[in-house]
């Protein structure tokens, strides 16, 4: 009688016997140890029984000797549903399948949307995402997220300001703003040459108009330096005045350094542990922890997927932890110096058109107070001065 | 003569220690539910089964249960538990 449930459940058998001396063949199942159960009499001589599935076996003897004959009439139970549901398992197999194709077309990219850029910059923007991966085609969760595709994207292009980049659905979203380049086309419109900035003039090539400067003159800001009125007085003609005027300019810049600096190095140890998360409950199902660090960086990474058009409440999540560790940088009044004169000028270079040219580089004072070292400079750079100016005419 | 005077014993025992008859005497247990369930300990086989019928062997004579549509519940060596519409039980003696 005991865990009788359990007997039962590992399958079961309904049977009929036929046959004389039917009371003998059930006192000597009892005798023998093989449980029946609900039986009932139906005719004079034959019964309907349930016995289990794992004494079918041990009955056979038995039943020959008795000269009654057995009939399964029902199977029962865990072992007979397997069965029937390895016979169904096409379907179950099917449904996974679809399930799956599904799951991953709904990961995949499908449509990859720039707006806000010219065909070419278009074509470009996608050569760039091909680059890195990102194509139709290609499974949402192998691909980098929209914040590094962006970052790659802004660094890899100088024809875009700036690219916004996220997901709708299946369709990544590339907001592009272009660059506005400078026209550099001859503008046929009137104009003169007027000065930058206070300079000396140090070159001077004019392709037309009229100059009204000589090298080594001192020009201030605003200053006419090639005039759009050509010819004789009188029967002036007015053209777009064009050249390159190279005049020497003067820049003073201060940087400070300071002697000694602390600041935080990355050691390149790192650990990382892998999350499921369902909800808000977190699983994590693969780590490498050794050693907890004392100072670290943490940085989060997230990927959801997608069913359809919902996002499943199920993610995966990488969280990774980088040590960090305080280094202490001392320089010397020589190096701190040194080092302050190459910030200055990679300052002033920033600040400079690129056809610009150093020419001279002076330290104006130098001052330590405080374990900060105080660089003045100053520099002498040669760069065109020149820059259009239209001329309106008046009636 | 020493099977009465065993008889007699075990008589003795149960009437002075008051332990249960069954235990001692080993006599059947017979638990009636109302009339539809019949529970038999300590008998010693089945003699015959039908729909309307049940008759077991005894250590003393033979059980005769009588009623309609039985069907047995459980059975086990000395036990038995009868399901139906029981209306009589019959002791027979030998």
């Amino acid at each position: 009688m005991k865990n009788e449930w359990v007997y039962r459940m590992s399958g079961n058998l309904r049977i009929r016997i036929v046959g004389k001396g039917l009371e003998r063949l059930l006192n000597e199942f009892t005798r023998r140890g093989i449980y029946v159960w609900n039986v009932r009499r139906e005719g004079e001589h034959s019964l309907t029984c349930y016995m289990l599935l794992r004494d079918i076996r041990h009955v056979r003897a038995t039943m020959r000797k008795s000269g009654c004959k057995l009939y399964v009439l029902e199977r029962r139970g865990a072992p007979f549903w397997l069965k029937a549901s390895w016979k169904n398992s096409g379907i179950v197999v099917g449904l996974v399948a679809f399930m799956c194709i599904v799951f991953l077309l709904s990961n995949m990219i499908w449509r990859i949307e720039i707006v806000g850029a010219n065909p070419a910059v278009e074509h470009t923007v996608r050569q760039q995402l091909k680059k890195i991966g990102v194509e139709r085609g290609a499974l949402q969760f192998v691909i980098p997220s929209p914040e590094t595709i962006q970052r790659t994207l802004i660094n890899n292009m100088d024809t875009v300001t700036w690219i916004g980049v996220e997901w709708r659905g299946t369709t990544l979203y590339c907001q592009v703003v272009e660059k506005k380049q400078p026209t550099q086309t001859k503008s046929n419109t009137p104009q003169h040459l007027v000065a930058k900035k206070k300079a000396v003039i140090t070159y001077m090539f004019v392709e037309q108009g009229q100059a009204v400067v000589e090298v080594n003159d001192h020009v201030v800001p605003g200053q006419l330096l090639v005039s759009g009125f050509i010819g004789k007085e009188g029967q002036t003609e007015i053209v777009p005045a064009r050249g390159q005027i190279l005049g020497e300019t003067w820049y003073k810049s201060t940087v400070v350094v300071p002697m000694k600096t602390t600041f935080y190095m990355l050691t390149g140890k790192k650990r990382e542990t892998h999350y499921v998360r369902f909800w808000s409950w977190k699983v994590p199902f693969f780590w490498n922890h050794k050693e907890q660090f004392s100072t670290f960086e943490k940085q989060v990474d997230e990927k959801t997927f997608r069913f359809l058009t919902w996002t499943l409440p199920i993610r995966y999540e990488k969280v990774v932890w980088r040590e960090k560790e305080i280094a202490v940088r001392e320089y010397s009044y020589e190096q701190a110096k040194a080092v302050a004169k190459q910030i200055a000028r990679e300052q002033l270079q920033r600040q400079l058109p690129a056809d610009a040219i150093i020419q001279g580089e002076k330290v104006l004072h130098e001052t330590k107070e405080n374990g900060k070292v105080k660089v003045e400079m100053h520099y002498q750079v040669i760069e065109n001065i020149a820059t259009p100016q239209p001329i309106i005419q008046g009636d | 003569m020493i099977g009465k005077w065993k008889n007699k014993m075990r008589q003795w025992l149960t009437n002075q220690m008051e332990l249960p008859a069954d235990v001692v005497a080993d006599l059947p247990r017979i638990t009636v539910i109302g009339h539809i369930h019949i529970y038999i300990e300590n008998h010693r086989g089945l003699l015959l089964f039908t729909d309307r019928e049940l008759r077991l062997l005894l250590k003393n004579g033979q059980l005769l249960v009588k009623g309609e549509s039985f069907s047995i519940k459980t059975i086990l060596p000395e036990e038995i538990l009868l399901e139906g519409k029981i209306s009589q039980v019959l002791y027979l003696e030998e």
